[in-house]
C-alpha cells in the first residue's frame, strides 16, 4: 500500500514532466480515435454511396460479363441474359432480401452540339429501380426516367460540361449487339446530383425497353440483376451463399465489396496509414516514458539507496516505478479517451464539410458534401488499455536499472 | 553478549586495474547496548566499516557475525530481511522520502519491517515522533521541516522498528551545534531505555564526546579503542559550542 502511495505521489513530483509525457500519449490516443472515426466515416459513406448509387449489396450477372468488363472496360452485350423465374425466385428467397431490379449497362458516347464524351448508360426498369437505388431522390431538375420514355437523365457535372438543361436535346452513339453503330436521341428529362462525384459525370440513365430495342436485344435482356438487402453487414455472406446455390449455372454473384475492390484496397491503405501515425506517436510517448523514468531514477538515487537500506527488495522498487509509469499511461489514456469522445462526438454529430479539407474526387472516392464520423467504442477501450500496457512495458528496463543500483553507491553517491 | 563480531575483515575496492584497500584486517567486537563512535580522517575506512556491519556491502575477506550469523554466507534477500528487522540507518543527508509526511516516513519503515496493522503502526510512529520532539509536525513533508527536524524524523524512522543496531553515518554533519546536541541526547536516551546499540561514524568532536566507546580508524585499521567513557559529559559542561571550544583547545 505504501509503495502504491509513493508511486502515486511521485507522479506529481515533477508534474510538468508527467503532464508532457501523458500529453503525448493523450495525443496518440486522440489522433488515432479521431482519424479512425474519420476514416471509418469516409469508407462507411463511400460504401453506402456505392450501394445507393452504383452497385447495391449484391449483383448477379454472367461470369463472362464480369470478366469482359474487367478486361477491356467495355460492357459486353453478348453476355446479357433474360432472367428466368427460377433464378428470380432463388434471389427473392434470400434471407434479408429487400428488392431486386434488372439493369442493362452499355458504353456509349454522349453527344451534344459539337462535343462528345464517353459514358456508361444504365438502362433501368423505372418501376423497380427506386426500390434498389436512390439516384432518383437526387434530382435537381426535371424528372426521372419513366417506362417507355425516350428521355435521358444525366448527372449535373455532365450537364455543366455540355451546358445542358432539362428539356435540351441529346444523342447517345453506341454499337449494338451486332457491332453496328446506332443512336438514341431525345430530351434530357432530368438532371441529378448524387454524392458520388464520378457518377455525376459519366453515368446516364435511360429506360430499359428503349435501350434493349436500340441495342438489338430482346426487351427482357439484362446485364445484371441488382439486389438490395436489409443489412449491409450480411451482404457478403448472402452473396457467397447465393454464389454457392448458382454454382455451375454460369452466373456469378458479387457483393458490393467485390465490385468496389479499389475502395477496399484504399480502406486497407487508410488503416495502415493511421496505424503508422499511431506507432510514431506511441514511439515518442514510449521514449518519453523511458527518459522520464531514467531522469527520475537519477534524481532519486539516494532515496532508492535508502529504500534498499530499509530492506526493500529490488522487485518492490521496480514495482514503484512500474506503477508510476502505469499512472502516466492511465492519465494519458484517460485524457485521450475523454477528448476522443468529445472529438468523435463532434465528428459524428456535426460532421466536416469535405470540400474544405480535401478533394474526394481527386482521390477517387465516391463521396461529396458533409462527412460524418463513425463510432467504434471498442477502439476507445483497446487504446486505453494499450497505452497503459505500453507505458508499463516501456518502464521495465529503466525500472530494473534504477532498482539494481548498489545501495552503498546510491546512498553515498554525492 | 556480542551483537557484532568482525574477524580479519578486509575490503578492497577495484578501480579499473588498481586495487584500493579500504579496510585491512579489522578485528572488532561490539556488544549489545553500546554507544560507539568511529572516527578518523576522510578515506580512513569509517563509512566502509559501517556499510559492512550494516549488511549493505560484503567484505572481500574475513568474517562478520551479526547476532551469531555470518553475513558473508547470506543472499541479497536474506541481507535485505536482516536490514528490515534488525538494523536502522541514519544518514548525514537524512534521505527521507520527500513525497511522504514525517509520520509516513516513520511508519513506512515499520510497515516494511512487517507490521501489517495500520492502526498499530500509526500509533507507534506517532509516539516515536513525539519522543523525538516532533509532536504536531506529523503531517509535514520533509521540505517543510528544518535540518534538525528532518534528522529527528530519520532518528524516529531508524528506531521505530526497535532494531538491534542503529548505524549513523555523520548524523550531525548538516546540523548546527545546538541541534546536534539535541539529536544526540535523543539517541542517547533511546540507547538507555531501549538498549539499542548505536554505532556512529563521525568527524564531529561532539559526537565523539557522546560516545561511551571511541574507535579510531586510520588507513583501514583500528588504531585506538577507548571504552567506558561518560557520554556527553564535556559537551554538557561546555554547552552547545563544545565543538568549537574543543577545536580551539586542540589548536592550543
Amino acid at each position: 500500500m505504501y509503495l502504491l502511495r509513493i508511486a502515486f505521489r511521485n507522479l506529481f513530483r515533477r508534474w510538468k514532466r508527467t503532464l508532457l509525457i501523458a500529453g503525448m500519449l493523450m495525443l496518440a490516443v486522440l489522433v488515432f480515435l479521431f482519424m479512425e472515426s474519420f476514416m471509418m466515416g469516409i469508407f462507411d459513406l463511400s460504401f453506402n454511396n456505392i450501394i445507393d448509387f452504383e452497385t447495391p449489396h449484391i449483383t448477379v450477372g454472367r461470369a463472362e460479363y464480369f470478366a469482359e468488363v474487367e478486361d477491356d472496360r467495355e460492357r459486353a452485350l453478348e453476355e446479357t441474359f433474360i432472367p428466368e423465374n427460377d433464378l428470380l425466385e432463388e434471389i427473392r428467397g434470400l434471407e434479408g432480401f429487400t428488392a431486386l431490379t434488372p439493369v442493362l449497362d452499355f458504353s456509349a458516347d454522349f453527344v451534344a452540339g459539337r462535343y462528345d464524351y464517353p459514358v456508361l448508360v444504365r438502362s433501368v426498369e423505372p418501376e423497380t429501380f427506386p426500390e434498389v437505388f436512390k439516384n432518383q431522390d437526387y434530382l435537381v431538375a426535371g424528372e426521372f426516367v419513366e417506362p417507355g420514355d425516350e428521355g435521358v437523365v444525366i448527372g449535373s457535372q455532365l450537364a455543366r460540361f455540355f451546358d445542358l438543361e432539362a428539356g435540351d436535346f441529346y444523342t447517345l452513339r453506341f454499337q449494338d449487339k451486332q457491332g453496328s453503330f446506332n443512336t438514341l436521341q431525345g430530351e434530357v428529362r432530368g438532371i441529378v446530383t448524387v454524392p458520388h462525384p464520378e457518377m455525376n459525370m459519366n453515368t446516364v440513365f435511360v429506360s430499359r425497353e428503349q435501350a434493349a430495342a436500340a441495342l438489338g436485344l430482346e426487351d427482357e435482356s439484362v446485364s445484371q440483376l441488382m439486389i438490395r438487402m436489409a443489412d449491409r453487414d450480411q451482404a457478403r455472406e448472402r452473396a457467397q451463399s447465393l454464389g454457392g446455390q448458382l454454382a455451375g449455372s454460369g452466373f456469378e454473384v458479387r457483393s458490393y465489396r467485390d465490385t468496389s475492390d479499389f475502395l477496399t484496397a484504399l480502406e486497407v491503405f487508410g488503416y495502415v496509414e493511421i496505424y503508422f501515425i499511431l506507432v510514431l506517436f506511441l514511439l515518442v510517448g514510449s521514449i518519453g516514458i523511458i527518459s522520464a523514468l531514467v531522469l527520475a531514477a537519477l534524481e532519486r538515487v539516494e532515496e532508492i539507496g535508502m529504500m534498499k537500506a530499509l530492506g526493500l527488495k529490488r522487485s518492490q522498487i521496480v514495482r514503484v516505478f512500474l506503477v508510476e509509469a502505469a499512472g502516466i499511461g492511465l492519465l494519458g489514456g484517460a485524457a485521450g479517451v475523454i477528448l476522443g469522445l468529445i472529438g468523435v462526438g463532434f465528428l459524428t454529430t456535426l460532421g466536416i464539410n469535405l470540400d474544405l479539407i480535401m478533394d474526394p474526387e481527386a482521390l477517387g472516392l465516391p463521396l461529396a458534401g458533409r462527412l460524418y464520423g463513425s463510432w467504434n467504442l471498442s477502439s476507445f477501450v483497446v487504446m486505453f488499455v494499450f497505452v497503459v500496457i505500453l507505458a508499463v512495458v516501456s518502464s521495465v528496463i529503466p525500472a530494473y536499472w534504477a532498482a539494481s543500483k548498489n545501495p552503498v553507491d546510491a546512498i553515498h553517491h554525492r | 553478549m556480542e551483537l557484532l563480531e568482525l574477524e580479519k575483515v578486509e575490503k578492497i575496492y577495484q578501480q579499473g586495474e588498481i586495487e584500493v584497500p579500504a579496510l585491512r584486517g579489522v578485528d572488532l567486537t561490539i556488544s549489545r547496548g553500546e554507544f560507539t563512535s568511529v572516527f578518523g580522517p576522510s578515506g580512513s575506512g569509517k563509512t566502509t566499516l559501517l556499510n559492512l556491519i550494516g549488511a549493505l556491502d560484503k567484505a572481500t575477506r574475513g568474517k562478520i557475525y551479526f547476532d551469531g550469523e555470518e553475513l558473508g554466507e547470506q543472499s541479497k534477500n536474506e541481507l535485505a530481511m536482516l536490514r528490515r528487522k534488525k538494523i536502522g540507518f541514519i544518514f548525514q543527508s537524512y534521505n527521507l522520502i520527500p513525497v511522504l509526511t514525517a509520520l509516513e516516513n516513520v511508519e513506512f519503515a515499520l510497515r516494511i519491517a512487517g507490521v501489517k496493522n495500520g492502526k498499530v503502526s500509526r500509533k507507534k510512529s506517532r509516539e516515536l515522533l513525539a519522543e523525538v520532539g516532533l509532536e504536531g509536525m506529523e503531517d509535514r513533508r520533509p521540505n517543510e521541516l528544518s535540518g534538525g527536524q528532518k534528522q529527528r524524523v530519520a532518528v524516529a524512522r531508524a528506531l521505530v522498528k526497535e532494531p538491534s543496531l542503529v548505524l549513523a553515518d555523520e548524523p550531525t554533519a548538516n546540523l548546527d551545534s545546538e541541534t546536534s546536541q539535541e539529536v544526540l541526547e535523543i539517541m542517547l536516551d533511546m540507547n538507555r531505555h531501549l538498549e539499542t546499540t548505536f554505532v556512529f561514524s563521525t568527524h564531529d568532536p561532539l559526537v565523539m564526546d557522546y560516545a561511551r566507546r571511541l574507535l579510531e580508524i586510520k588507513d583501514g585499521r583500528i588504531t585506538q579503542d577507548k571504552n567506558g567513557r561518560e557520554p556527553g559529559e564535556a559537551s554538557r559542561r561546555l554547552g552547545p559550542d563544545y565543538s568549537e571550544k574543543a577545536d580551539g583547545q586542540e589548536k592550543e
